[in-house]
């Protein structure tokens, strides 16, 4: 019987009538949402894990987490006791948790009581069991008697197969077909399932329909799922193989981006259910039928609402969570308000030497604070990494770049890397020689990795190795050659730049002409609030970070520029800045730039701190001075920002720092070559003299905001709705990592096995890992990170907010329900309210 | 014989396990440096030991024992050669553990039984008695199910212990038999006497020397993950990094140095070596295969260590002992490079994210280069006077070396031949042909005092598996190539499926440990 006619045979014996199969597109569309995008280790960007909880408030989430997916996202009881013995916690935070949930109906002694007390290991039934979680229940919590392990395993095994981006030699070959069909193709061959113990599960899945919706249909239809349970299911379902989801996610996020449609987590989905289906045929004892009866009957019998608000330990929990944060939020408050404003002011001239502009990362901070130390003349300004110029970055032979701008943003235009000062002839013969040297690596790498010539391979190129392994664990090489230069020559690859001149590459135009050039110059002037007047050197740096054999080095790039260095986007800001005929047009927009100041692209090294400057032959001979200064003053505040970070990074010998620190950038055997945005806390939108000369510890994202030159608060919509947000993903992505990093996280660094060219496992198998490792979060004695939602400082009136949030629902939804604080900051950030809904603002 | 040198060699053990046993006290970091230290001793101690050794010549020490049976130590070529590799790796995967595992709860712990574990194997190419390699034998094996339950909760690394505690249960007790059939035909256990017996030829013939030999390889083939008891080795990444890669560098080769250092017995039953080369050959072709189709790098890595290793051992099988060394010798400092560095594949892959630099493979490539080499082997062949009756081996060898060549060039000829490409493919492969008879030739002469040159030709048996290493290295050369083209016809999913499952060997195992040997320690 061909495939075709076995579905039609399947839907009429199990009719589907439109209105179910509505219904049932629904409930997959909505479980779907639920999942929070991966984006691949090339250039892996800080994600919320939560994503697709933010329409309901952080406490439901708490719960539909514990019910539906069986997941924590709250600390250990553990953890809030031993915060109220060391006294973080005091009576006063308590009480005002408990008054924040009223529900809980506990008083503060009561609570504390409680939290003395250990939780009681019963966690409340699921709203839904699923065939593999009965199945665990069975074998007593043993996944791989349930073999509930090895469908996850061999689930994975797939999708790596299927996305693989260049691992395996021979690729699985059912690539061209959509992911469901691609399974169902191979799994006719495939015995192992059957050779572990699942008879039958070749035909199980044969006999399923070949559209992987009409597959969902039956299966639920098949075990029984009740109709009110059926979008937990899915849920359940997606979650139990999250990693992969998150990654199908991405595949679908990025086609939407591009206006595309793509389903490929529902066809993920229809494989996972497949599974489970599986499993439910394979298994025709009386222990487990009764089992699922049972579990299928209790899921039809209780109302969804009803069964989330049953969780009193969770509710304890929530509370003492809660108390945790205002401790700590009180705390910074305090610190923020006291701080007096005016008297850092007053020092800076009217026009400053310099004016410096760092990402708002949190790491920028430090860096801020130290060059305002090491050169107090100079104003330093925080906005997003990417200077406003969202570019696709295509370097030399290739013909796709990375999108170089936040990932909530589509790249509006693409920018080739070129060699400086070079002909066209040289131009070409780089490229050449890049594109002959990679093929000549890849035939070598063949001879590395084919079946037969491996082995000649390691005879005749294995001794070599011996003098590698000592360079490398030296620190003197890389294991294999940076990204970036492979295949340049040394004198090419520093002369390598961004190309701004209109071009043409592979059918799509490349460059800026004039008209964008001075749009966009204009739209970041006006986002950074930098009108004028300005400094006769204005530092545009972006950041990067340099760490060698590290998975998820991309991690420590900037968010801002899409999991990449902010070079380039520095580069082509400060190129177009430059620009004399943009300087016109800006002239014409009110905007005057003076003609002796220049602007400067530069790259702040997180892990090292050192601040590169590009393009210096390009500043006039005038400001040959100015320059050298800038560069002293920013050795300096390098200097100072790793005498600070040197504490947390455990360095000793405060006399070694700067050698210590360069040396964990080289280290091939560095877990922790820096800590990234661990310990991010706060959020703050204001002018820099609310904040100058206080020391926020490289927690706080800083964003330079002027309401007084916002016209229409069109910039404070701007930063509500992109830096903001972003902040939001990134502090959410930590505090997901830090509280349950077995689901939110990616686990033990040091079990990291790369899968596919895009993600890691954690040991030889099992699913795709998402999030930050554990070593990024926990220094071995304690955790670096402390989990607190993003505390939201903006100095713009309430009004204006109140008015975005309504005209913004993601906006409000993130503020109303709890997944930021949102705190506004009157007379010079000496007043601060807390906004509890739009409209609504208290005292904090 | 001076009795110096192996005493020095046999300091860099004993620094590690002193370091290891009197590490208690102080904080991580501490032990961590100390154990730094005494890896950066053992390994000065070994090299120079090793380089004493090539200039005076071998040592070996009285027995400290009685009727052929207790402790001697040795350092000839093959135990100098051995103990510096190891030496130099364990310093490596010392230091390289020190950043790696800081913070872990477990991180002394950790350190004290890697350094045990290096002992151990440092032990085991100076023993100079069967007694005492057994006992270093055995203590390699418990120490290092140490470091691979590191984490033990986790029920992989549960699974995959079992696993290997059956196989190396099995190799210990196989190893303790033979040494015992061993001391039955010839009176001792004195690694050197038995070598000079087996070269004067006594026990040729007996059922007893041939038993002990089929069990001696038995137990390099466990120790050395050859088909079919391999699932333990490729499922071994749940343990941090540099366990893997001392494994992987240091250890897995313990069957090699095993055949490698009783081959003047074996080469009494060459019964046996024939199994080896068998077994390790269809490990070999096996191992290559199914690391084509895998998708992640630590688990690519291990399919490739059975593969290198069951190669290894068809060059031992095959009497190409000083080749096998080589081998093992080369492999060692590829793969735990390969491991130390494998977090950097992201690197690698995001300089070639352009899919494919050059064009589509050239239709006829695999033909123009095949029609090359064969008509370059046939001349080469001709010119030393070659047969495959008069010297299998080399016919075998060079064969697999000039296939490898073969895929090397006709990577260069694709759909737009370019002559800088593929004169340059040609100068490497000519630059890999020298770099090869170069080292063979080498390391022939260093170790021609301490294991044999070839084993003798008897029979037709050499002959057909020379004969069939040819036909089935060349058929796989073919198939790879093919296997691009017509990847989605019926007949390459199957074998796609299959290999990528291993041929489903290891799921086999999982089952039977899941069935025999259940209960996780720790549930999840």
């Amino acid at each position: 019987m061909t495939q075709a006619a076995l579905a039609m045979s399947i839907t009429a014996t199990d009719p589907v009538d439109t209105a179910t199969d509505a219904r049932l597109k629904e409930c997959i569309d909505s479980a779907c949402q639920r999942v929070a995008p991966l984006w691949p280790l090339k250039h892996f960007v800080a994600v919320n894990p939560f994503l697709g909880f933010t329409g309901q408030s952080f406490a439901a989430t708490a719960a539909t987490f514990e019910r539906v997916v069986r997941t924590r996202i709250l600390m250990p009881r553990a953890f809030y006791r031993q915060a109220l013995d060391d006294g973080r916690i005091d009576d006063a935070a308590l009480a005002r948790a408990l008054d924040i949930h009223p529900s809980v109906g506990l008083g503060v002694e009561q609570l504390k009581q409680q939290a003395r007390a250990t939780a009681a290991p019963s966690s409340p039934p699921a709203v839904v069991a699923t065939v593999a979680e009965v199945l665990d229940r069975l074998a007593e919590g043993d996944r791989y008697v349930s073999l509930v392990a090895f469908m996850i395993d061999e689930i994975s095994a797939f999708c790596a197969g299927y996305f693989d981006e260049g691992q395996a030699s021979w690729p699985s070959p059912v690539r061209s077909l959509k992911p469901y069909a691609a399974w169902r193709r191979l799994a006719a061959y495939d015995r192992n399932p059957e050779v572990m113990g699942l008879t039958g599960f070749r035909n199980a899945i044969a006999e399923l329909p070949a559209d992987p919706v009409q597959a969902i249909g039956l299966i639920i239809t098949r075990l029984g799922i009740p109709e009110r349970a059926v979008e937990d299911y899915l849920v359940r379902a997606l979650f139990d193989i999250g990693g992969w989801s998150a990654y199908a996610r991405y595949i679908g996020w990025s086609a939407e981006r591009d206006g595309q449609r793509d389903d490929t987590l529902v066809e993920l989905l229809a494989i996972r259910l497949a599974w489970g289906y599986a499993l439910f045929q394979a298994r025709t004892d009386a222990a487990f039928k009764i089992a699922w009866a049972q579990a299928m009957e209790e899921a039809a019998k209780l109302p969804d609402d009803q069964r989330l608000d049953d969780t009193p330990e969770l509710a304890v929990d929530l509370v003492l969570h809660e108390a945790y944060e205002i401790a700590i939020r009180n705390q910074l408050i305090a610190r923020l308000a006291g701080h007096g404003t005016g008297a850092a002011v007053a020092r800076l001239p009217a026009r400053p030497p310099v004016q410096a502009a760092f990402c708002i990362d949190v790491r920028s901070e430090i860096f801020r604070r130290a060059l305002e130390t090491a050169y107090p003349e100079a104003e330093t300004i925080g906005f997003a990494g990417f200077f406003g110029f969202p570019i696709e970055y295509v370097p030399i032979g290739h013909t796709r770049g990375g999108a170089q701008c936040p990932v909530l943003l589509k790249p509006a235009f693409i920018v080739c890397e070129a060699v400086k000062d070079a002909d066209d002839v040289e131009q070409a013969e780089v490229l050449g020689l890049r594109l002959l040297r990679r093929r000549a690596a890849k035939a070598w790498k063949s001879f590395k990795v084919s079946a037969v010539s491996s082995f000649s391979f390691v005879e005749t190129a294995g001794l070599g190795f011996a003098a590698k392994i000592a360079t490398d664990s030296a620190g003197v090489t890389r294991p294999v050659p940076s990204p970036v230069v492979d295949g340049l020559d040394p004198e090419i690859a520093a002369r390598v730049m961004p190309r701004l001149a209109p071009g043409e590459l592979g059918g799509r135009v490349t460059g800026f002409n004039d008209v964008q050039r001075v749009a966009m110059a204009e739209a970041a002037l006006k986002a950074m609030s930098l009108t004028g007047p300005f400094a006769r050197l204005v530092l545009l740096a972006g950041h990067g970070s340099t760490t060698v054999n590290n998975p998820h080095a991309s991690g420590l790039d900037c968010g801002a520029c899409g999991g990449h260095t902010g070079e380039a986007n520095a580069r082509v800001a400060a190129a177009v800045l430059n620009d004399p005929r943009v300087r016109d047009g800006l002239r014409a927009k009110g905007i005057d730039i003076p003609a002796d100041c220049w602007f400067l692209g530069a790259l702040h090294d997180t892990t090292t701190d050192a601040v590169t400057v590009f393009d210096e032959d390009d500043v006039p001979a005038a400001l040959a001075q100015d320059l050298a200064r800038l560069k002293a003053r920013l050795a300096d505040a390098a200097r100072l920002a790793r005498l600070e970070r040197s504490a947390l990074l455990g360095i000793p010998d405060k006399s070694a720092v700067d050698a210590a620190v360069i040396a964990r950038s080289r280290d091939w055997s560095q877990v922790r070559p820096e800590w990234g945005l661990a310990g991010n806390c706060a959020f703050i939108a204001a002018p820099r003299s609310f904040t100058r000369g206080l020391d926020l510890g490289g927690r706080a994202f800083l964003h330079s905001y002027e309401a007084e030159r916002d016209d229409g608060h069109r910039t404070l919509e701007l930063i509500m709705t992109a830096p903001m947000v972003v902040a939001n993903w990134i502090n959410l992505q930590y505090f997901g990592s830090t509280v349950n990093n077995a689901a939110f996280g990616s686990g033990n660094k040091v079990l990291h096995n790369i899968v596919g060219q895009l993600g890691v496992l954690e040991g030889n198998a099992g699913d795709l890992r998402v999030g930050l490792p554990w070593q990024s979060v926990h220094d071995g004695t304690r955790l670096v990170h402390e989990p607190v939602r993003l505390n939201v400082f903006i100095a713009a009136p309430e009004s204006a907010m109140d008015e975005i949030m309504q005209r913004q629902p993601g906006v409000r939804d993130l503020v109303v329900n709890g997944w930021v604080m949102l705190h506004s900051l009157g007379d010079h950030g000496t007043t601060i309210r807390r906004c509890v809904s739009p409209g609504v603002w208290i005292a904090a | 014989m001076n009795q110096f040198l192996p005493c020095l060699a046999a300091l860099a053990p004993f620094t590690l396990a002193v370091a290891a046993l009197a590490g208690t006290g102080g904080s991580a970091r501490t032990v961590a440096r100390n154990a730094i230290a005494a890896a950066a001793l053992a390994f000065a101690l070994a090299a120079v030991a090793s380089l004493g050794a090539a200039v005076v010549g071998a040592g070996r020490t009285p027995l400290l024992g009685g009727n052929g049976l207790g402790l001697s130590l040795q350092l000839d070529a093959l135990g100098a050669i051995l103990i510096t590799l190891v030496s130099f790796i364990g310093f490596v995967v010392v230091r390289y553990s020190r950043n790696y595992l800081d913070g872990d709860p477990g991180q002394v712990r950790f350190t004290r039984w890697l350094l045990l574990t290096l002992a151990a194997v440092l032990m085991l190419p100076i023993s100079g008695n069967l007694v005492l390699l057994f006992a270093a034998w055995v203590a390699t094996s418990l120490a290092l199910g140490k470091l691979l339950l590191f984490y033990d909760t986790r029920p992989a690394a549960i699974r995959a212990s079992r696993k290997k505690f059956v196989a190396s249960r099995l190799g210990d007790a196989f190893l303790a038999v033979a040494a015992l059939l061993l001391y039955v035909q010839f009176g001792t256990l004195e690694i050197g006497s038995l070598a000079a017996q087996a070269r004067s030829g006594a026990g040729t013939g007996s059922a007893l020397v041939t038993v002990a030999a089929l069990l001696i390889v038995a137990t390099a083939m466990l120790k050395s993950a050859q088909l079919p008891l391999h699932g333990w080795l490729i499922e071994v990444m749940e343990t941090p990094t540099p366990v893997s890669a001392l494994l992987h560098a240091g250890i897995i080769n313990a069957g090699g140095f095993l055949v490698l250092r009783l081959s003047d017995v074996l080469l009494l039953a060459t019964p046996a070596l024939d199994v080896l080369a068998v077994v390790g050959g269809a490990t070999a072709l096996f191992g290559s295969l199914v690391m084509l189709t895998q998708t992640s790098v630590k688990v690519q890595l291990a399919y490739s260590t059975v593969a290198q290793m069951g190669f290894m051992l068809l060059q031992c099988g095959l009497g190409a002992f000083s080749a096998a060394l080589l081998h093992i010798v080369a492999h060692s400092l590829y793969k735990a490079h390969a491991f130390l560095s494998s977090g950097s594949i992201i690197d690698l892959a995001r300089a070639s994210w352009t899919p494919s630099p050059g064009g589509q493979p050239h239709a006829a490539r695999l033909i123009l280069a095949l029609a090359g080499v064969i008509a370059l082997a046939l001349l080469t062949g001709l010119a030393f006077g070659m047969t495959l009756r008069s010297n299998p081996a080399q016919i075998a060898l060079g064969s697999v070396l000039l296939m490898g060549l073969v895929h090397l060039m006709a990577n260069a000829i694709d759909e737009r031949p370019n002559a800088f490409v593929i004169v340059r493919a040609a100068v490497t492969a000519a630059g890999v042909a020298i770099a090869y008879f170069a080292l063979q030739t080498a390391m022939a002469w260093l170790v021609g005092g301490s294991i044999p040159a070839s084993r003798p030709v008897d029979g037709v048996v050499p002959m057909l598996i020379a004969a069939a290493v040819v036909v089935s290295f060349a058929a796989v050369t073919v198939f790879q190539n093919q296997m691009m083209r017509r990847a989605d016809a019926p007949f390459w999913i199957a074998a796609y499926v299959h290999l990528r499952n291993g041929l489903y060997l290891n799921t086999l195992a999982n089952r039977l440990v899941l069935t025999l040997w259940p209960r996780s320690a720790t549930s999840r």
